[in-house]
């Protein structure tokens, strides 16, 4: 175990970039959920009366790929995005073709605010304790912890595409 | 050439994210794909929601039945009840009552109302796979299975030849691997960045009560107690802890809140653990040795 603890020098320590990952492209996350599948057609988004019937907000439009094999549906990759307080979450959902799901993977995740560093005071615990590194501080934040969003609005988006499975999909395959 | 991959998926409540590199990319997708096997595991057994969990068979046994548990779920609570030994029950998994009557959890199906003088001394741990209660009390091992979830997504990152593994479990996380990774943590009010560490081969968990708490009726409520007396601590702070493992990392940042200043030293000191306290108006408690 190695610990350094960096410390804000100011307000003047700041990174601007708000928080934000890619994980996987809509293609990779095809490949991965249908491996050895070369053709995705493109499947239209729900209406606005399906939307509605299924509880989605109005303006729903997830990208749907129906994933084939010759004349069979092998399933189906759904891409939707859900929106927190603060945060953007744009997920995959692989469903086969009984509607089971496959997989499940986050594709983009997106804070709305900046990273700032605040609380200068905050370095005070450190005062003579440690050696300062204002400039690891200042990279890019690529990782962060600490009072974390739940993914409750995840779960309620997957719960909403299955339900559009079961209106719409389950007729297709 | 070492090969990166990065995978988020939601789990235990939270969003689970690991970034690895390893040898080859079908190494490396093995390797993920073994990490989160480990990370449903521990979620199906140590769930307080699902109903065939391991926590959900015990409240739903009479008081007083040995039940049969996980090897997981038995390693998690005998952490838990050698943490409430150690900090005098501060720490306490029996705290469930208090956050299904707050409206934090559900309300468990069981065939009793857990008792509010019931604690962790009330549950016998024998040997490695069964749990018995001797007085009704419903358990909540949220944190600390989620910090042992990592622990165990890190172990099955190594064994599958990752060459650098970072999880990250909501405000649990671990590094493993020869190089240093810097991690930002999240100001006490949860908007902007407070400080940040950088780690090698360490966990790190940040508990913040801005996440959670809320009014009712007319007092502020969280999830985060003092196990002697349920009070609400650490409503307003957010504390970082650096330990050699997650599920530790996890169970200490509780015990900062809870425990008096000179108990946290020593139960810190005992696991070579580090914690920062910071307050959301830059106010500080520093507890606990900072480097």
């Amino acid at each position: 175990m190695q610990v350094r603890w960096l410390i804000p020098l100011g307000a003047a320590a700041a990174s601007q970039a708000a928080f934000a990952t890619q994980y996987l492209s809509v293609q990779q996350a095809q490949q991965q959920a249908f491996a050895g599948t070369g053709e995705f057609r493109v499947v239209p988004a729900p209406d606005a009366a399906v939307a509605a019937a299924i509880g989605a907000p109005a303006g729903w439009s997830p990208q749907i790929f129906a994933a084939r094999a010759g004349d069979k549906t092998l399933g189906w990759l759904i891409v939707d995005q859900v929106i927190g307080k603060s945060e953007a979450i744009t997920y995959a959902l692989a469903l086969d073709a009984a509607g089971a799901v496959i997989s499940l993977e986050v594709l983009e995740y997106r804070e709305s605010h900046g990273g700032e560093v605040r609380m200068p005071a905050w370095r005070r615990q450190f005062v003579g304790k440690t050696a300062s590194d204002a400039a690891a501080l200042g990279r890019e934040i690529k990782i962060i912890s600490g009072a974390t969003l739940s993914c409750r609005h995840l779960t309620e988006g997957v719960q909403r595409l299955l339900r559009l499975y079961q209106t719409v999909l389950k007729a297709q395959a | 050439m070492n090969v990166r991959l990065q995978r988020a998926r939601p789990w235990l409540g939270t969003l689970v994210e690991m970034r690895i590199e390893a040898p080859a990319a079908e190494c490396a997708q093995r390797a993920i794909e073994a990490a989160f096997a480990e990370i449903e595991a521990v979620h199906r057994c140590m769930s307080f929601h699902e109903p065939g969990s391991d926590l959900s068979r015990l409240h739903a046994a009479p008081v007083g039945t040995v039940v049969a548990i996980d090897a997981r779920t038995a390693a998690v609570l005998r952490c838990a009840l050698d943490l409430a030994e150690r900090t005098q029950g501060c720490f306490d998994p029996g705290i469930a009552r208090e956050l299904v009557a707050n409206g934090f959890l559900p309300k468990p199906r069981s065939p009793f109302v857990s008792d509010a003088h019931a604690n962790w001394r009330d549950v016998e741990l024998i040997g490695d796979d069964r749990v018995r209660l001797h007085r009704p009390l419903w358990l909540d091992l949220g944190g600390i299975a989620k910090g042992y979830a990592v622990d165990c997504a890190i172990a099955a990152l190594r064994a599958q030849g990752a060459t650098q593994a970072l999880v990250n479990a909501g405000g649990d996380l671990r590094v493993a691997g020869p190089r240093e990774e810097v991690v930002h943590l999240r100001g006490a009010d949860g908007a902007g960045i407070a400080g940040a560490v950088a780690l090698r081969d360490a966990a790190l968990a940040s508990s913040a009560g801005a996440a959670t708490r809320r009014r009712h009726d007319g007092r502020w409520i969280g999830v985060h107690l003092d196990g002697r007396d349920r009070s609400a601590v650490g409503l307003f702070a957010a504390a970082s802890v650096v330990a050699p493992t997650c599920m530790i990392a996890d169970a200490l940042t509780k015990i900062a809140f809870a425990a008096p200043p000179a108990l946290t030293r020593n139960v810190l000191a005992g696991y070579g653990a580090q914690v920062v306290i910071h307050g959301e108006r830059g106010d500080l408690r520093a507890q606990g040795r900072a480097a």
